[in-house]
This record gives C-alpha cells, structure tokens and sequence, in this order.
C-alpha cells in the first residue's frame, strides 16, 4: 500500500513536471521581451561605442592583458569566462566588431532572422562582458540571461520581420524545411514554454538570494536600508532623500522589499497573489530606475518580470489575433506535410487551432 | 536532463556565495557546484545577486591626482556626472572605481601566520598583484588623455549621511566630511587623510586586510560578483 502510494506520488510528480516544462504556449509574451532586450542590448551597446577605447582595447581602463590576467589564472585559478576580445587590439578591428554586435543586436530586437541573429546576440554579448570585467552590474546579468532564454524560443515568429517575411515567401515556407524553421510561425510551442519557465525559474532565484542576502544586514531588519540608499550621492537621480522625514513610511518599505523579494518565488505563481508580486516588481524597479539612477537595470527588470505575463492576455490585449493569422498561411503545424520542422520546435502534438480557441487564459498567468 | 544541468548551474553559484564564509565557501556547496562551475562561468549564469546587500553601504570613487608637463596639478574623480553622460556610462565608471575597491589588497608582508603558509603566502601576493594589475591598467588609461603627466590615483571612500546628520545638521549628501582616503597601506582603510574627519562609516567598512590566510585566494575569485551586481 505504502509502495503503490509512492509510485502514484512519483507518478503525479513527473506528470507535473512534465506539465510545466512542456505544455505548448504561445511566443506573445516572448516576442515583446525580444523586442525590449533587443533595444536594451543595442542601447548598452551604443553607450559603449560613444567612448569605446575606454571600455575594449589594450589602452581601456581594464586593458586586455589586465582583463585577460583576471580570467586566465594570473591572480586566481583560471575561470572558463574566456572572450577573444582580449586578444583585439586593433582600433578599426574593434570597432567593427562592435558595430557588427550592435546591427545583430538591432535584428535581434527588430526580429529578423531571429533563429540565427538571437544565438549571434547571445554570443557577442557573452563576449563583451567577458571583456568588459570590472565595469559590469545588475543590467547585464539580467539582459544576457534574458538573451539567453529568448534564443531558445521562436521570440521572432510574431511582432517581427520575420512574421512578414514568412508571409511574404510563403511558398518557400512550406516547400524548404531550413526556410521553415528560420521563419517560424506563432504556434504554440514546447521552446515557448521551456523558454518563459527558465526565465520564470530564474527570476525567482535571482530574488530569493537577493532576498536571504538582505536578510543577512542589520539596515534591512532595522528600517533604515532605503533611507542609505536614497542617501547614496553617486546612485542617486532625483532626489528621494525628503523620505528622511517619514520613518514610519521608509522603513515600512524596506521591510516590504526584504518580504517581497524573499517570498517572489512563492507568491508570484498563484493568480490571487501574482497579480499584487507584480505590481510591487514594478514599483521597485520603478523606484531603482527613477531614484537610484539605473534606468537600464529597473528597465531589464520589469521586462524580466514580463515571463509572468499570459501571452493569450497580451494578445487579447493588443486586440490581434496573431494565432489565426499565421496559421492562415497554411497552418504548418497542422499540415502532415508541413515542411516546418515541427518536430524540433514541437517535442509533444501541437494543439489545433480548434483547441486554441478555448478561453483565454486568467490574466497574468504563467 | 538539460534543464535539470541548466538549473543547476543557475542555482549552484548563488548557493556557494551565500555560504561565503572566512574560511570561504561551504565544502559542500563548493563540490554541489564543481561539475556545472565551467558551464556557469563561461554562460555568465555565476553571480550572487546580492543587490544592495547584506546592507547599502559607501561608495567607493578613484580620486586621481595629475601633474602635467608644466607642473600644473588638476585632480580628477571618478565617477564624474559631468564628464560622463549618459547615466549607464557614469555606472559603468562608478563600477570600475567599486571595483578597484573590491580588489584592494594591502602592500608589504603578510602577518607571520600566514608567511608560514606557502599557500596562503601565494595567495597573498597573487592578491597584491591583481590590485597592482588594475591599478596600473587605470592609470595607464589616464596617461593616454594625459601624455608626459604624473599620475597618481587613490580610493576615495563615501559614506551616505546618517538621518541625525542628515535631518539635524543638515548635512548635504556630498559633504566633505562624508569622504575619507583609503590609503594604500596595510592599515590603509582606518580613517585618516585630508578629507576624511572623525566620522564613522554606517555600516562600518572593513578596518583591516582579510584575517583568514586561507579564505583569501577564494574570496578573490568572488570579487567579481561584489563589483558587477547592481548595488
């Protein structure tokens, strides 16, 4: 009896399991990540170009040798964050690299040959905060893990050129098997799914640490955290310092910020309490983006924060029904013949468009 | 199997810097993370995401001090809202300078219980060396924007003011009395220098260069995560 309890248990686990990692789901919520990534990438890039010599090059602040020193075993044991950017001296070799890594950023965000420009953002990004030890914080962690999870799903099959493109060469579409794939359509999908729950998954690790790490302070417990860092000369861009003369209220925000952070990997998967985890990620990323003059990094977290967004609502949202009209251009997916590479993207039957017209998802579900 | 090998790269490394201790990481969080280490590093997944924790604390500024060719002496600080704009290039030099906090090491010769111990002696001037390396590489750079210049740069820390400065003194955020020079020695980080008064740090900053000999070459390896999280 206590044997077959454990196999239903074991049972009910893998189906769950399963479930979450592989319930096909649409690429809406994905594709508008893209897109903000895409443009946060290009951004971070752009900035960088504005005084590029003081971030790549043998005469940067971190120059190569130095950058290489730290990575390669000269002061630690080696790490595998290697970049052939160290090796790069040459000025016109820099730039054009860099330029070619802001144009795949660009495609990448506008969603052009996202199949290959996605994995190319990835990488060059990889490379440059490899590179760029020293100068790195908060907005380039999240916005390479984002890059990194965007690539795996078809992000570009809808909100992109791609979209269009794969209308416009429709014949080719369906006939070639490489055209098919590197053009997808916005089915439902497997990759969809694992993609959103990885960065789902991730999100609530990021918080929970950064929630224990907190814990561990002594400003965090007694109220006084967020007077310190609306205090802080060099984070600070509008001035949040009149805070000081409210206690009560900045200290009542700080315990909140230790709560909510510690308790997002718990609260944020039920729909009653999700909707109100959100809010509050985007009040204090709001707040961080606003005051502590991070933009960038308050920017990529909400964007982050997205993943818990049903793409159905953002669909119903924007009024389009993205679904039917790709599967207008021939329902791939649905066709026994279909030359798109169902099977890599789809590892379980996809659903038909029948099936998808079923009511829509509760808002904010992930 | 590769979402379980995923997550447990995303996982492993914020669970060994959360165990961080003076002796270093926990045994068993280092060996929990040994087979995913190469793969997390080399994905950028190995931070700790300690965001402003375990508490907000002082910045850290370099503060150079150049003599050009006609003895004209100019200082310089770095991050400078001036000079660099957009607000993400200010923050990409306001960690340059957290970093070369975050790496300093004190000069000289160790403390004689951790001479005797060849791998902690290592350890100790490979720590020396990498605060040189970068040091050097900064200066280096501002010898380019300053040919045949003398330069020299030092920490500078600063501290937000604490609410009974702030409220009953009035004291402005960027007071003089809030920056203290870090000097470069083996006491460097008590208060001291032209800048600094009798103002205690809130939270206090560490007074002395790493107790644990054995910690130290670990500890090393996660000044990278301390300088590149949003703090």
């Amino acid at each position: 009896m206590i044997a077959q309890a454990i196999r239903n248990w074991g049972g009910e686990v893998v189906d769950a399991w399963d479930r979450f990692w592989f319930t096909p789901r649409r690429p809406h919520t994905l594709a508008l990540m893209r897109i903000a990534t895409g443009m946060m990438l290009l951004y971070s890039q752009a900035v960088l170009a504005l005084r590029l010599s003081d971030f790549l090059g043998d005469s940067a602040w971190i120059n190569n040798s130095t950058a290489a020193a730290l990575h390669g075993g000269a002061f630690s044991p080696p790490d595998a964050a290697r970049s052939y950017l160290w090796h790069l001296s040459s000025p016109a070799a820099i730039w054009a690299h860099h330029l070619l890594t802001m144009a795949v950023s660009a495609c990448f965000a506008l969603g052009l040959l996202t199949r290959l420009t996605g994995p190319l953002a990835w990488f060059f990004q990889l490379m440059l905060v490899h590179r760029m030890t020293g100068t790195l914080f908060g907005l380039d962690q999240i916005v390479t893990m984002l890059a990194m999870y965007l690539m795996l799903a078809p992000s570009g099959s809808i909100f992109s050129i791609d979209s269009v493109l794969r209308r416009r060469y429709r014949s080719a579409v369906q006939s070639n098997r490489f055209v098919a794939w590197l053009l997808p359509d916005a089915a439902p999908s497997v990759a969809a799914n694992v993609a959103t729950r990885l960065v789902q998954v991730h999100l609530c690790v990021v918080y929970l640490f950064g929630g224990l790490w907190k814990a561990r302070g002594t400003t965090w417990w007694d109220g006084t955290a967020l007077w310190f860092a609306a205090a802080n000369y060099e984070y600070q861009s509008l001035n949040l310092t009149w805070l000081g003369r409210f206690p009560v209220v900045f200290s009542a925000l700080t315990h909140l910020t230790v709560f909510w952070e510690v308790f997002y990997c718990a609260l944020v998967w039920p729909k009653l309490t999700r909707p109100v985890v959100l809010a509050i990620a985007v009040a204090v990323h709001g707040g961080i983006a606003l005051f502590l003059g991070m933009v960038t990094f308050g920017t990529i977290m909400i964007v982050a924060n997205m993943a818990f967004i049903s793409p159905d609502w953002i669909a119903e949202l924007l009024g389009i029904n993205c679904w039917r009209r790709s599967a207008d251009l021939g329902s791939d997916s649905e066709r026994s013949d279909a030359p798109l590479a169902a099977a890599a993207v789809h590892s379980r039957p996809v659903p038909t468009a029948g099936s998808l017209r079923q009511p829509v998802q509760t808002h904010f579900q992930g | 199997m590769l979402i379980i090998g995923h997550l447990w790269a995303v996982v492993s490394r914020p669970i060994e810097f959360a165990t961080l201790g003076p002796f270093g990481a926990s045994p068993s969080a280092t060996w929990f993370r040994a087979p995913v280490r190469g793969y997390s590093q080399f994905a950028y997944l190995d931070h700790g995401y300690a965001f402003f924790a375990p508490d907000p604390g002082p910045s850290h500024l370099i503060e150079a001090d150049i003599v050009g060719p006609d003895q004209q002496r100019t200082t310089r600080r770095y991050p400078d809202r001036t000079d660099q704009s957009p607000r993400l290039l200010y923050h990409r030099h306001f960690m340059l300078s957290e970093f070369l906090n975050d790496v300093y090491h004190p000069p000289g010769e160790p403390p004689r219980e951790i001479a005797e111990d060849p791998s902690a002696l290592r350890g100790w001037h490979q720590s020396r060396r990498r605060y040189e390396s970068v040091r050097d590489s900064i200066r280096n750079r501002l010898e380019t924007h300053h040919p045949d210049s003398q330069i020299t740069i030092q920490r500078l820390q600063h501290r937000p003011p604490g609410l009974p400065e702030f409220i009953d003194q009035q004291m402005p955020l960027d007071d003089p009395r809030l920056y203290r020079i870090l000097h470069d020695s083996i006491d460097g980080e008590l208060p001291g220098g032209e800048l600094s008064g009798a103002v205690q740090t809130i939270p206090p900053a560490p007074l002395a260069p790493l107790q644990f000999p054995q910690a130290d070459q670990r500890r090393m390896q996660i000044q990278n995560d301390r300088s590149e999280v949003a703090r």
